[in-house]
């Protein structure tokens, strides 16, 4: 009867944290629509048109790349393009769907081009005022929808269906990778070097030995364009690790799983969690850093659901200053699958 | 590295933006996906603006300026005949299923991509089988990448992936589930008779192999 009654309380429990769980959820979207809903009426009818696209138009959600907006045109308005307060209700709404340490790295990579850009006598091409904003479909706490930001170094692809805060694909990148702004250092992408080095060290020789491929990786292999591609994962797999390897292999995941907001943050890393023991980790490069900068070294993270690409680009200089990185779910980019619910 | 820094200066002065992208690399990223009957490649080809007058003077061989429609696919076949595939052994043709040429303005920025599709027909076969796929494609100036797609059909099931450090070469060990077909033979009032023929055809196939083996490069490659 006891034992019953615990169950009864266990059961209790659950179902108040799940629907707590989705509360919060609902709560974000709430906000995301509304930050939605507040940029649009922000604008004028000619800029709403620039803006907005149909829901499924694939050709505007494939429009985008690691490239300068000068190489590789993008669609919707360039925050260069907009007044002071709708550059305001733009950024709100990209913070909105965000968590404070993911709307602080996109901060981050876009001052990363201002200071590019001022490193290169005010070169037209890069620079925070190239940045666009497009919204696919209409902003909705029940309809699936989407928003994209994005630029040189930057592509957020951003479903939102119903709870769900969807993040894939999602490219990363900076260049330069290591700044300083009001005089302290910042590495936009520091912590996704930081995490996997500690992770590589904690391998034992014979892991190291399965997780280090002897050959070079120049560039992302499943990078813009590379949409609806799986290919064969290489490397260490995560089920040949120790629980702490695994914590630190998860560590590593949540730089990119952690840049949409919490709640839906928590629900992705739930997924991946799930599939941890089917994940692999492969490293190419160097394994020596000097502390406080960037690897040089190419990695991968490939799970079930889950491809994490970081790839430094070599461009006759230092490869640790010019990052790339790709974030992709193969069952889910786009958020398809929600959508074709 | 005088040359390098030289070379960035005078695309600075030009205009060219070279802090964006490679520079002084022709990448070639290879995508392989396997079938039980075929096999297929998806190559993209882009070369950096440094190293663009090499490439672009083995493309434009009448230095007009213009890429013809006979210039591009005569720089695809000279890229085709490059590139070399085997499957246990055997040399497999590769043919052109389709061609996409970027514009010459492209590739003077940086961005310009060549897209190949290629296919080879696979002799039915079965059990473990070996594939090699080499690219010599410019290979001074060439940042190689080969990869393999997970495969659609289940009856195929990837063991391996062995590349040179360049990844010019490129190996692939697959278990491929032998037809019912093959077993079928073994059955029956003749299956003595079928039993027979397939040994006779695996000593054949081994003795070939053998052959193959010792001057198959990537043992080279592998052994150093």
């Amino acid at each position: 009867m006891k034992a019953k009654r615990t169950v009864h309380y266990v059961g209790g429990l659950m179902a108040i944290g799940l629907s707590v769980g989705a509360a919060m959820a609902q709560n974000a979207t709430s906000k995301i629509v509304g930050a939605a809903n507040a940029f649009l009426s922000s604008l004028d009818q000619k800029q709403r048109q620039t803006v907005q696209f149909a829901f499924d138009d694939e050709a505007q959600r494939a429009r985008w790349s690691n490239l300068p907006i000068t190489i590789t045109k993008r669609a919707g308005l360039n925050m260069g393009s907009l007044s002071a307060p709708q550059r305001s209700a733009a950024m709100a709404l990209v913070e909105s769907t965000l968590s404070r340490r993911g709307f602080e790295k996109v901060q981050q990579i876009v001052e990363a081009d201002e200071t590019l850009k001022n490193n290169e006598r005010s070169n037209p091409m890069f620079g925070k005022d190239l940045y666009y904003i497009s919204i696919l479909g209409t902003p909705s706490e029940k309809s699936p929808w989407m928003l994209q930001f994005g630029g040189h170094h930057l592509a957020l692809n951003i479903t939102i269906a119903g709870e769900q805060g969807i993040l894939t694909p999602t490219l990363t990148g900076a260049q330069p990778a290591l700044y300083t702004s009001n005089g302290k250092t910042v590495r936009p992408l520091g912590q996704e070097s930081d995490k996997a080095v500690a992770l590589l060290n904690s391998l034992d020789e014979s892991q190291k030995k399965q997780a280090i491929l002897g050959f070079r990786l120049a560039d992302l292999v499943l990078g813009p364009g590379q949409d609806g591609k799986t290919i064969q994962p290489e490397g260490l797999k995560a089920s040949s690790m120790n629980d702490r390897q695994r914590a630190l292999l998860l560590d590593v995941i949540s730089e990119w799983t952690g840049i949409v907001h919490d709640s839906s943050a928590a629900g992705r890393m739930a997924e991946v969690k799930a599939g941890i023991n089917e994940t692999w980790f492969a490293w190419s490069g160097p394994a020596e850093v000097t502390q406080g900068t960037n690897i040089s070294a190419y990695y991968r993270i490939q799970g079930p659901k889950l491809v994490i690409e970081y790839a430094p680009q070599r461009l006759g200089g230092d490869p640790s200053m010019h990052i790339h990185t790709m974030y992709r779910d193969p069952t889910n980019d786009y958020g398809r699958k929600p959508a074709a619910k | 590295m005088k040359k390098t820094l030289a070379c960035i200066t005078v695309l600075l002065l030009a205009g060219v933006p070279v802090a964006a992208h490679r520079l002084d690399e022709y990448l070639q990223a290879t995508l392989i996906s396997v079938g039980k009957d075929h096999i297929q490649a998806e190559v993209r080809l882009a070369p950096g603006v440094m190293v663009l007058p090499v490439v672009l003077g083995s493309m434009d061989t009448n230095a007009d300026g213009i890429l013809s429609d006979a210039e591009q696919r005569a720089y695809a076949e000279r890229v085709l005949r490059d590139f070399s595939l085997t499957l246990d052994g055997e040399r497999l043709p590769m043919r052109m299923v389709s061609l996409k040429f970027p514009k010459v303005e492209d590739m003077k920025q940086g961005v310009g991509e060549l897209q190949l599709d290629l296919i080879a027909d696979v002799p039915a076969g079965g059990g473990k089988r070996r594939l090699v796929f080499e690219n010599r494609h410019q290979s001074s100036i060439a940042a190689y990448l080969v990869n393999c797609l997970v495969p659609n059909d289940p009856d195929i099931r990837i063991t391996a992936q062995n590349r040179n450090y360049q990844q010019s070469s490129y190996e692939l060990i697959y278990e491929q589930a032998v037809a019912p077909g093959a077993s079928s033979l073994l059955s029956g009032a003749g299956g003595w008779l079928g039993a027979v023929a397939l040994l006779l055809i695996a000593r054949l196939a081994f003795v070939l192999r053998s052959r193959t083996v010792a001057r198959d490069p990537f043992l080279d490659i592998v052994e150093r």
